[in-house]
């Protein structure tokens, strides 16, 4: 697996600061192809092939999110490179459009491509941003995906862009009872899937890193289930922490540089914090009972887990020493897989509910403004995608067998996320530098 | 009463112990009705396993809803495992605690590893050395019966007692 870090270097567009654009639902973004400067970049795999698949690609990207209505691109709509900079924005007025993206693809003496990437309110006539990299050839997509995370955000207002940024899962397959499961990431429109485990022992809740350059995962390799932490950059795993206690339900902290973890001793299930790269783990419960799938806040300063220590499981937050624990959740049945939002606003989570099944929701961190996502029976192990407009879960279908699906926080039909496989247990990364 | 029984009928049928867990399969063959005393020397670990669920009436326990705890039929069966256990010094065991499909993953895990527990503390109770047990937790992976039913997820709630040499 290559390596996710420092790919791209940033050009030296000036880079503006997007300034919020109007939050109307469903606004049409245009996307006439990007263009190239030189009639000599038309080639099979040259800056002109190039320009058309990605701009193809920022096209599906923003139709993925459901938010924004992408048109084109169209062949009909082709631009001159002077017209990168300044669209005809009475066309696309005329067109319905609110925003347009133009840009280019050139190729660079050292090889690689320069990509740029502009984003306009049609309305007012204005750049909303700009964005480029100098990529490998083989790297377009990324510098793809970091246009439609500028475009997102700009017509939408969300906090992040969510293209470039990769999801990991539970790769299911084999006849029920013999499960064979893998763990197994890919980018998150589904591209450049690998798998990390060869399926010769049981997996389970895969953990990117924010950058997803490292994954924690719960192996049961040599018998006992364990905490094992991979680094991408050099394919090389080893155990989080060397015990012979069960660890399990592992999460990086928002800057990647520890773990927050469980670890079962006799009847007790309790929350430690780990640095991610080992040493001496720092023990957060105490309480009896089984506290477990802590997950931090995005400022790092509080902690989500789930507790049965009133008898049920349920939620509670604490600062990230252990100090202050208290119960959040309050609606009847039980509560469980917290996980906090990137964005601080929300804390996901899988809600039982006796004889009814198992659905997926979000509550604010106090507890209040409680809203299920989804119907069930079958929803758990919810994680948000990093612009924390929407959720990706495990739902299993009238079979048994699991799928991957995606809902955005403000309602609507969960979407189904596609895999080679059979997929549980989704973790979405950050976007990747 | 229960517990009398049960015991009365493995004295006499090893397989009728098995009708009152509906939905259990014998997974090795019977065994035929010999005394551990001359078997011990020539028996192979499947015909341990099988001697050791004929004599226990099972080699599993199950749990209600999300206990851990313990029910007079479970610790029958437990009792007779121990006696089976203590006749058997030399052998090593793995308690395996499972969770139904309709718990959390990380939740079911830990449930699973309390049951194990749970099931371990007791055969200590009851003489069972430490050394002679492991345990591990599956949480809700191999599930043993499919379905949301609830007769299918009481039959996953279990603990399981496996003979590995």
């Amino acid at each position: 697996m290559i390596a996710r870090q420092s790919l791209l270097l940033a050009l030296t567009l000036a880079v503006f600061a997007a300034p919020t654009g109007a939050q109307q639902p469903a606004a049409v973004v245009a996307i006439p192809p990007l263009t190239t400067p030189n009639e000599s970049d038309r080639g099979a795999n040259g800056p002109a092939a190039i320009a058309w698949q990605a701009s193809q690609l920022i096209a599906s990207d923003l139709r993925s999110t459901a938010e924004l209505v992408p048109v084109g691109p169209n062949q009909k709509d082709y631009y001159s490179y002077p017209e990168v900079t300044a669209p005809t924005f009475s066309k696309w007025r005329a067109q319905g459009a609110k925003y347009v993206v133009t840009g280019f693809v050139r190729s660079n003496p050292d090889g690689r491509f320069a990509v740029g990437c502009y984003v306009y309110d049609v309305t007012k006539g204005s750049e909303l941003g700009r964005i480029g990299f100098a990529v490998r050839p083989d790297e377009w997509r990324r510098a793809a995906h970091k246009c439609s995370g500028l475009v997102y955000t700009a017509a939408t207002g969300a906090p992040a862009g969510l293209f470039d940024t990769r999801i990991a899962y539970v790769a299911e397959s084999g006849p029920p009872g013999a499960r064979v499961k893998r763990i197994a990431v890919m980018d998150s429109d589904g591209t450049d899937h690998n798998f990390v485990t060869v399926g010769d022992s049981i997996v389970l809740t895969p953990r990117l890193s924010p950058k997803a350059g490292h994954l924690a995962y719960v192996s049961y390799v040599g018998g006992q289930p364990h905490i094992r932490v991979v680094d991408f950059d050099s394919n090389q795993q080893r155990p989080l922490v060397p015990t012979s206690a069960m660890t399990f339900a592992p999460r990086y902290a928002p800057d990647g540089s520890r773990i927050v973890f469980s670890m079962q001793q006799g009847p007790n299930t309790d929350v430690y914090l780990v640095d991610a790269n080992g040493g001496t783990p720092q023990r957060l419960t105490t309480a009896p009972g089984v506290d477990t799938s802590p997950g931090f806040s995005p400022d790092a300063g509080q902690i989500v887990f789930e507790s049965d220590r009133a008898g049920s499981q349920q939620l509670y937050v604490m600062s990230a020493d252990g100090s202050g624990q208290r119960r959040i959740s309050f609606g009847g049945g039980w509560y469980a897989d917290p996980v906090w939002s990137p964005d601080g606003q929300w804390i996901a989570f899988t809600r039982r509910i006796p004889g009814v099944g198992t659905r997926v929701g979000v509550m604010k961190p106090d507890g209040t403004g409680e809203q299920l996502l989804s119907t069930g029976p079958g929803d758990e192990g919810p994680d948000w995608a990093p612009s924390s407009r929407e959720i990706i879960f495990q739902r299993a279908g009238p079979d048994g067998r699991p799928a991957l699906y995606r809902v955005a926080i403000t309602g609507g039909e969960p979407r189904r996320v596609n895999t080679p496989q059979d997929g549980s247990e989704p973790d979405w990364s950050g976007v990747i530098d | 009463m229960r517990r009398l029984i049960l015991l009365a009928a493995l004295a006499t049928v090893s397989t009728t112990a098995f009708a009152q867990l509906p939905g259990l399969r014998r997974r090795d063959p019977v065994p035929p009705a010999i005394g551990p005393q001359q078997a011990m020397p020539i028996m192979g670990i499947d015909a341990l396993r099988a001697d050791f669920v004929a004599r226990s009436g099972s080699d599993m326990v199950y749990f209600g809803g999300d206990a851990a705890v313990l029910t007079p039929q479970a610790q029958a069966i437990l009792q007779a495992q121990a006696n089976w256990l203590r006749q058997h010094p030399e052998v090593i065991v793995r308690i395996e605690g499972y969770a139904d499909l309709s718990d959390t993953r990380d939740h079911a895990l830990a449930v699973g590893a309390k049951r194990a527990e749970e099931v371990r503390s007791y055969l200590m109770l009851l003489g069972i050395p430490a050394a002679q047990m492991t345990t591990v937790s599956w949480g809700k992976e191999k599930i043993a019966v499919l379905g949301s039913a609830p007769a299918a997820l009481a039959l996953n709630r279990r603990a399981v007692t496996v003979i590995v040499r």
